[in-house]
């Protein structure tokens, strides 16, 4: 096996989704490993190393968030929640628990491998320390604390950029409103998730071509908000 | 054979058949067993009440099996009673007027704890039927999502391939496979939305949402639907935040959208529009198709209600309009249909009450 391929686990109890996810991720040349329960899944994930897990969300054996829970535990590696049908509360329920990004059921590849890229590219940028980070024509220098547009240096406050910070060291991935919230404000003003709204409509203001069409900040209504990655972004 | 017991007691009626016949027999043996202790006891003590231990067999049959075993265990009680107990003894006449009143009275008890014993036994049935349709509906979304998203995902993988796309007739088979998975995906949403606001209601989760992000979410969510379709956007500035659930009106607002694509020409522009109109944010979704008769106009929201100009040759559930007026509805905003001013074509017009904005952040510059 090549090794310098990224590896990706894939927990999934349906054979057939097993079947085209391993298709796809071979056609990204992800080296890809199976498993059909949690158990497995859990045990894969310790013995082999893995680059990305992929997890469903209704495993027979064990609960998805408890596996998430269970391996963010010891390890930081990106992770992928698949689900049929899960609410806004469970969304919000597995990202606070550690998952990277989740697609519900039925999905296309493309975005499924957008979302892993983007969490994979989190945790090499932590390992590599690098500090830019680019969305469409933005880019966010993270060690400068400063932020480009065009190559033109944008002006924010110190709220807006701390909350294009956190999105940015997630980019490509949705981040809690309860954690940006937490990340800006601080716990004490959990609970005026409006100020967050206005933020975000001041900040797009400053850094979308056209601020009322996000292409770059964008929502994902009732879960939080995404950066979109290089290739989403126009 | 004319009559198949077999197959008639297997039945639905044929087991509530059973379970009630049962039920009487239970009901009788019970007050049998009765009688006979308390005839033991009269031997020792004439007991004067003793109307009041039947009513236990009455409470026992309308908690277990419903009224009608209920109504047997009564008259046999009472019938017990006034052939052992009361005199003239081993005759069901009774004379004593106090016994009468007594008897009266049973009737009265029992007919009040029983109808609240029934009572109780209903809604303990309805909460296991509710709870048999959710977790019906659970298997159903996922016993038919997850091979359609095996559906779905092995079609995306194909419109990626350069050895598919170079062949003409063959990329298009894979759209009509993914096109249609898609269809069927938003067929199977709008029947588990329909089930669910028929059966237990929505229940919104409230919460401060910029209406643009409402608008460019539905309108990212029917992205593949309106492919090449213009859309006319505007947006006044500074709309006020809305207090809704931002998922529930999003999918409202999509379901909007995608009828707009479907009752108009393939090409033709779709304008949205919003801006505060007094104490509602209005969001306007017109088309250019044929428009809506005005005799129409509130009938395209009723469940099933198809227009007569489309109902052949478009197909639709007529489920669209009318879940989406109960999302909105479920969020205290409007929705209704409009003829346009002027030109063709139909606007929708959604309209969401506008609450006193919460207090900004004061230190939002620092």
């Amino acid at each position: 096996m090549n090794d310098s391929r990224p590896s990706v686990l894939i927990i999934d109890d349906d054979p057939q989704i097993r079947r085209f996810l391993r298709a796809g991720f071979d056609m990204e040349h992800f080296a890809v490993h199976e498993e059909p329960t949690g158990q497995g899944g859990l045990r894969a994930a310790t013995l082999r190393r893995s680059d990305l897990i992929v997890v469903d969300l209704n495993l027979p054996d064990i609960d998805g968030s408890n596996i998430v829970e269970r391996l963010r535990a010891w390890s930081t590696v990106p992770i992928i929640v698949l689900s049929v049908r899960a609410s806004d509360e469970d969304k919000v329920k597995l990202l606070e628990s550690g998952a990277d990004d989740y697609v519900v059921k039925p999905f296309s590849m493309v975005e499924l491998v957008a979302r892993a890229r983007a969490a994979i590219r989190r945790q090499t940028r932590t390992d590599h320390g690098e500090m830019v980070v680019k969305s469409g024509s933005l880019s966010i220098d993270l060690a400068n604390r400063a932020v480009f547009l065009d190559e033109e240096r944008v002006t924010l406050s110190p709220k807006e950029y701390r909350l294009l910070q956190v999105l940015a060291q997630h980019a490509g991935n949705v981040v809690t409103h309860n954690t940006l919230m937490k990340e800006v404000w601080g716990v004490r003003h959990i609970d005026n998730s409006h100020y967050l709204r206005i933020l975000v409509r001041r900040l797009r203001a400053k850094i979308e071509k056209n601020p009322k069409q996000p292409q770059i900040l964008i929502s994902e209504l009732g879960v939080g908000y995404r950066l979109a990655s290089g290739s989403e972004a126009r | 054979m004319l009559f198949d017991l077999r197959a008639f007691l297997g039945s639905p009626r044929g087991r509530w058949l059973r379970e009630q016949l049962a039920g009487i027999l239970v009901a009788l043996t019970i007050v049998a067993l009765l009688t006979v202790l308390l005839a033991a006891a009269f031997v020792w003590l004439p007991i004067q009440h003793v109307t009041i231990v039947y009513l236990i067999p009455v409470i026992i049959a309308s908690l277990r099996w419903g009224a009608i075993p209920a109504v047997f265990a009564g008259l046999s009680g009472i019938a017990g009673v006034a052939y052992f107990f009361y005199a003239p003894f081993f005759d069901l006449r009774v004379q004593s007027p106090a016994q009468i009143a007594d008897i009266v009275l049973f009737i009265a008890v029992a007919a009040i704890t029983g109808r609240i014993a029934i009572a109780a036994r209903e809604a303990r049935i309805r909460a296991q039927a509710e709870s048999l349709r959710d977790a019906l509906i659970g298997s159903v979304s996922h016993g038919l999502r997850t091979p359609l998203a095996a559906i779905t995902g092995s079609a995306s993988i194909l419109a990626q391939s350069r050895e598919i796309e170079k062949d003409e007739h063959l990329a298009s088979l894979v759209h009509v496979i993914r096109d249609e998975a898609d269809r069927l995906n938003g067929d199977i949403q709008n029947l588990l939305d329909a089930t669910r606001i028929s059966s237990e209601g929505l229940r919104p989760r409230m919460a401060w949402v910029d209406p643009e992000d409402l608008i460019s979410g539905a309108l990212s969510s029917k992205r593949r639907a309106l492919a090449e379709r213009p859309v006319n956007l505007s947006i006044a500035d500074d709309l006020p935040l809305a207090y809704i659930d931002a998922t529930l009106i999003q999918s409202a607002l999509g379901q909007i959208i995608e009828n707009a694509i479907k009752y108009s020409p393939a090409g033709s522009p779709i304008a949205i529009k919003a801006e505060q109109a007094g104490a509602a944010i209005r969001i306007d979704v017109s088309d250019q198709g044929a428009g809506v008769a005005n005799a129409e106009l509130e009938k395209i929201f009723e469940r099933f209600y198809r227009g007569a100009a489309h109902a052949t040759n478009i197909p639709g559930s007529g489920l669209g309009l009318w879940i989406a007026r109960a999302l909105i509805e479920a969020c205290g905003g409007r929705i209704r249909a409009l003829v346009p001013d002027h030109g063709t074509g139909t606007t929708f017009r959604l309209e969401l009450p506008v609450k006193t904005q919460p207090a900004a952040d004061e230190n939002a510059d620092e």
